[in-house]
């Protein structure tokens, strides 16, 4: 018998797992990848302190953690359906079908792609794979790269390459166009850039403080933005080059660029073709919720959280009972947010089960108040405006609150 | 606006920006329509892949569609499963 | 491609126990526990299928089980990702194929 199933070994689903089976709970973990940790295990970067964030060792701590309190955590298991039971839910896995009173879905997020001519052909992988690919299975994603898009998980990611050794050749914007919008303007990436620079990793931060904050400064900045690049560890980072097509016939062969000027506008008669046997696409995250909308969970669109987020309040509850959300689910943020969030799924889903160390005493609302300080305090964050999206939820959910919602019933 | 109509913008079905576009210009359809017709988004990845870049072309089409509803429905099965564990389910 | 054996911050690569596997009729080596995508890289081979349709060669994108560009035939089972499928002993692997009577995609709701 289990009490509750968590979808998702990430850090928010691991520490769901740990706080609920701290408190007695009988807690069966599942997920599809080839180990526990989630996106958690790709990550490498050092802190601001000079401190490595090492994510395999993270997820190993949480790992063991979880064993010592028996938590039952399978992995190759895919949940492809989920539904209300007499008494809870029933989860369908390739593996059977589980069955629990209370679910917390932690499923993490999915990239997102800028579509660029060529990229289905072998060897153009999203900016995610590249990570997984060196620092998870630490097989090389190729000899000479080209990263496409500029946003602070191509920079982070772009320093984990450097780390093992492979040679990324330059870093580009995608073209401007209908759905690469801003990501393919200079002016608004370097803006983006400088938002994040003053908390992201080493490489960014001596990037950043070499552009200037004043707005006036920053577009003669992107105007004169020099021509090769501003170097990152050895790589030129062009925002004033586009790629516009990905050449190869078998496989990835080069990437075909123009000159743009700061506004994304092609400058005619610039084409050049740069070499390479492997392309990342950085587009960007987006909450991986489609567990929650089988179920039959109202989502709201705040585009801050990274766009349509299970509707949720502070406790990680979703309107429908039983059913929890933790993580990036919830809107993109670090992978310590994530994990301070799964420790008030955890309390939270304890407390309702009925479990005196959660029920009493001030556990859950601390944790709340936890999440809230790493949030302030993290590496890491992936929009400037994260606050102004939790707390858009926290409304949508206040202004719902008493309207009942039947499970199963389908979105969309 | 997208200059390389050739772009492919659904990679499980093959579907090009020039296919969404002329298809929205004939039916003057919905988003969901417009997935539908030319099965952008509905392939192998059910629009885990696309979803977004998608949402971003059609709200370039359709500008005033009611943003809280998901523009493409999720519909289980959301993974892979071989006939045997579909079958398993009804017994 | 090459293992990345020895990492600054993340050390070497411990448990190096070597498997064999078929990939289209083909023997290569695999470390244990890896992927079946990660051991085809490390061989050289970034194709995994062609599209059903217009053959177009495919490999993987995600790496993370989302897109379902790297699903191959493993031991006879179809549409299996190889991103999150370990490679073990013996294991045969094929690619699909391109549909011999390409479906013709038809616009219309159907
Ligand atoms: C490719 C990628 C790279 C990232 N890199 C960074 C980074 O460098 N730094 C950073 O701070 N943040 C990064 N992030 C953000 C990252 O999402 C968070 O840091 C954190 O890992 C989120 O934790 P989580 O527990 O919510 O989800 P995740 O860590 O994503 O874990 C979710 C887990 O759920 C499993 N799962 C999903 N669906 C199913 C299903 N249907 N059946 C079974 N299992 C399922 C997945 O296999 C996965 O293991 C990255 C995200 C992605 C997608
Ligand atoms: S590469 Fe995307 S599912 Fe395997």
């Amino acid at each position: 018998m289990t009490d509750l199933i968590v979808i998702g070994s990430g850090p928010a689903g691991l520490a769901g797992a740990i706080a609920a089976a701290g408190t007695g709970l009988r807690v069966t973990v599942v997920d599809e990848f080839i180990r526990p940790g989630g996106r958690l295990l790709g990550q490498l970067h050092q802190e601001p302190s000079g401190e490595w964030w090492n994510g395999i060792k993270e997820a190993e701590k949480l790992q063991h953690e979880a064993h010592a309190l028996g938590i039952n955590i399978r992995c190759g298991v895919s949940v492809y359906n989920i539904e209300t039971a007499e008494a809870g839910w029933k989860v369908y896995t390739n593996e059977g079908v589980l069955e629990a009173p209370f679910v917390l879905i932690a499923t993490g997020a999915a990239e997102y792609p800028i579509p660029v001519p060529g990229w289905t052909l072998p060897g153009v992988m999203s900016i995610g794979a590249a990570q997984v690919m060196t620092n998870v299975h630490r097989v090389q994603a190729g000899r000479k790269g080209i990263i496409i898009g500029a946003n602070i998980l191509a920079f982070a990611i772009l320093n984990e390459l450097q780390l093992a050794g492979i040679k990324v050749d330059r870093v580009v914007l995608p073209e401007k166009n209908a759905v690469s919008r801003q990501a393919g303007e200079p002016e608004a990436v370097i803006r983006s850039l400088l938002n994040a620079a003053h908390l992201a990793p080493s490489a960014l931060l001596r990037f950043g403080s070499r552009l200037m904050k004043n707005e006036t400064i920053r577009n003669i900045g992107t105007r004169f933005y020099p021509k090769n690049g501003l170097k990152i560890n050895g790589t030129p980072l062009q925002l004033r080059k586009a790629a516009v097509e990905i050449i190869g016939t078998e496989q990835v062969e080069g990437v075909r660029t123009v000159d743009i000027d700061a506004y994304g506008h092609v400058i005619p008669g610039t084409d050049r073709l740069y070499e390479a046997d492997f392309v990342c696409i950085a587009g960007g995250l987006y909450p991986l919720a489609e567990l929650a909308a089988v179920a039959g969970c109202p989502f709201e669109y705040i585009p801050e959280l990274g766009g349509h987020v299970p509707r949720h309040s502070e406790t990680m509850a979703t309107p429908l009972p039983g059913l929890f959300v933790a993580g990036n689910i919830t809107g993109i943020e670090s992978g310590k947010v994530a994990m301070a969030q799964g420790t008030a799924a955890g309390l939270s889903i304890a407390k309702q089960a009925g479990k005196q160390a959660a029920a009493s005493g001030r556990q859950l609302e601390q944790a709340i108040e936890h999440v809230r300080t790493i949030r302030q305090q993290v590496a890491i964050q992936f929009h400037p405006d994260i606050e102004l999206g939790r707390s858009q939820m926290n409304e949508q959910w206040k202004a719902h609150e008493g309207t009942s919602v039947q499970p199963g019933e389908k979105i969309g | 606006m997208i200059e390389n109509k050739q772009l492919i913008i659904c990679r499980c079905e093959e579907v090009t920006y020039e296919q969404l576009q002329s298809t929205a210009r004939q039916h003057t359809c919905s988003a969901r329509e417009l997935k539908l017709r030319t099965r952008a988004g509905m392939g192998f990845c059910g629009g885990r892949t696309c979803r977004i870049a998608l949402d971003a072309i059609m709200d370039s089409f359709i500008p005033d569609e009611n943003k809280a509803v998901i523009p493409l429905k999720y519909q289980p099965p959301i993974r892979p499963v071989s006939f045997g564990t579909v079958g398993g389910r009804h017994d | 491609m090459t293992r990345i054996i020895d990492h600054a911050i993340l050390g070497k690569l411990d448990s190096l126990k070597k498997v064999s596997f078929q990939f289209n009729g083909k023997s290569y080596e695999a470390y244990e526990h890896e992927t079946v995508a990660a051991a085809l890289l490390a061989n050289g081979i970034r194709q995994l299928r062609v599209h059903e349709e217009s053959g177009t060669p495919r490999g993987i994108y995600c790496n993370i089980g989302h897109c379902m560009e790297c699903r191959v035939t493993v031991n006879h089972q179809p549409n299996v990702r190889a991103c999150l499928t370990k490679v073990e002993e013996g294991m045969t692997i094929e690619s699909g194929r391109r549909h011999p009577t390409p479906l013709k995609k038809t616009e219309g709701l159907q």
